[in-house]
């Protein structure tokens, strides 16, 4: 392994983000395949282009309710149930830019060690690595603008 | 790295001795199985990575509801109901392995590795035959019709 003094804490780091991470995926798969109200995506094939899958009534009552009577159960507003919520946007949206910032540490920092692995040459090294950190750093930009401009 | 910890040998043989040695078949067995556990821990982390790059960008759609409800369209095409399966699988997997390393590493469980071993592989079946559900049945009811499938706990 290349030197470096932080690589105890960073192993460390790594452990800790990893474990977060199972509670965190939990709770994302539950809130998008799982909840009858909320969950973005339904137990249903869609074949035809452009189709729209059908939600549950629950789903559909709950969109009505916070939306208005003529809007429909698209899966855009049944997200929106959540990211657009005068209360709970924020607590939301703190949650995803929390797992943002956690995957995408756990998981550069782990691409990082794998690329270590098999880039022998010190240059190469340094190359691999600030290409994936700058990658990383995009994606979270993006991330961040996604998940806190949804709904305005 | 991961190699270190799980093919740690026993502590009776730990001082000098190395693995390739001993030749007891059950020192043996483990070393194999832990270079699989390790490699599908790489193979999986790698592939979770890429997932999550093509997430985060398809995510930008968040802005626009028209693209977002494309996005997520696609995401109930037979195609993806598969692949939905397979991220699945992958995350399970290397979740509770990754759990086992942690508790190896943090507890210090290594004298209980094998126990914890199969606990954590009944636990993660358990994950994908019950968060999976969703995607077996759509796809069996795309294919079979709908009312074939039964819908159980969902
Ligand atoms: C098929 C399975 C999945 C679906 C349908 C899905 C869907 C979504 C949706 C609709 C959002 C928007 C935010 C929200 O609704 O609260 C989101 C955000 C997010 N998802 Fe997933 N997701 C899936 C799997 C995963 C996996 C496996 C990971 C981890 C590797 C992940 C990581 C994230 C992250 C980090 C965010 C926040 C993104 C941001 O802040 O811009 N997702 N997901
Ligand atoms: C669900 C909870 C997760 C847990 C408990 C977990 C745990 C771990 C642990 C303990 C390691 C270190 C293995 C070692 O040092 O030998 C690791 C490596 C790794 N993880 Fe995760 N992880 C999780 C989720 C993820 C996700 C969502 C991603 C992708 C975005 C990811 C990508 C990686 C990568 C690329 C590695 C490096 C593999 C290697 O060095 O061979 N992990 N994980």
């Amino acid at each position: 392994m290349a030197a470096s003094k932080s690589n105890a804490l960073n192993w460390f780091l790594h452990r800790i983000t990893g474990t977060f991470l199972i509670f965190m995926l939990i709770t994302h798969f539950w809130v998008q395949h799982y909840d009858h109200q909320v969950a973005s995506v339904t137990h249903e094939v869609v074949t035809e282009k452009g189709e729209m899958p059908d939600y549950p009534d629950a789903a559909k009552e709950g969109v009505k309710a916070k939306m208005g009577n003529d809007v429909e159960a698209t899966p855009y507003n049944v997200v929106m149930q959540r990211l657009a919520d005068p209360v709970y946007a924020v607590l939301w949206k703190g949650f995803n830019i929390l797992f943002l910032i956690v995957a995408l540490h756990h998981g550069f920092y782990g691409l990082n060690n794998v690329l270590t692995d098999y880039i022998r040459d010190p240059m190469g090294r340094l190359v691999a690595r600030s290409l994936s950190w700058t990658v990383a750093l995009g994606l979270l930009i993006i991330g961040l603008y996604s998940v806190i401009t949804a709904g305005w | 790295m991961a190699v270190d910890t799980q093919d740690r040998p026993a502590a009776t043989t730990a001082e000098n001795g190395p693995t390739a040695e001993q030749d007891s078949r059950f020192q043996r067995y483990r070393i194999r199985t832990g270079m699989f556990a390790w490699i599908m821990h790489r193979l999986t982390g790698v592939g979770l990575v890429v997932y999550l790059i093509i997430h985060i960008w398809g995510l930008k759609s968040l802005s626009d509801p028209e693209t977002f409800n494309a996005l997520i369209a696609k995401y109930h095409s037979p195609i993806f109901k598969v692949g939905e399966f397979a991220l699945l699988v992958a995350v399970a997997y290397h979740a509770m392995n990754g759990l086992r390393i942690v508790l190896i590493d943090f507890l210090g469980w290594s004298p209980k590795q094998k126990r914890l071993f199969v606990t954590l592989g009944a636990v993660t079946a358990l994950i994908i035959l019950v968060g999976g559900w969703p995607s077996i049945y759509s796809l069996g009811e795309w294919l079979f019709g709908p009312g074939t499938m039964p819908s159980l706990f969902l």
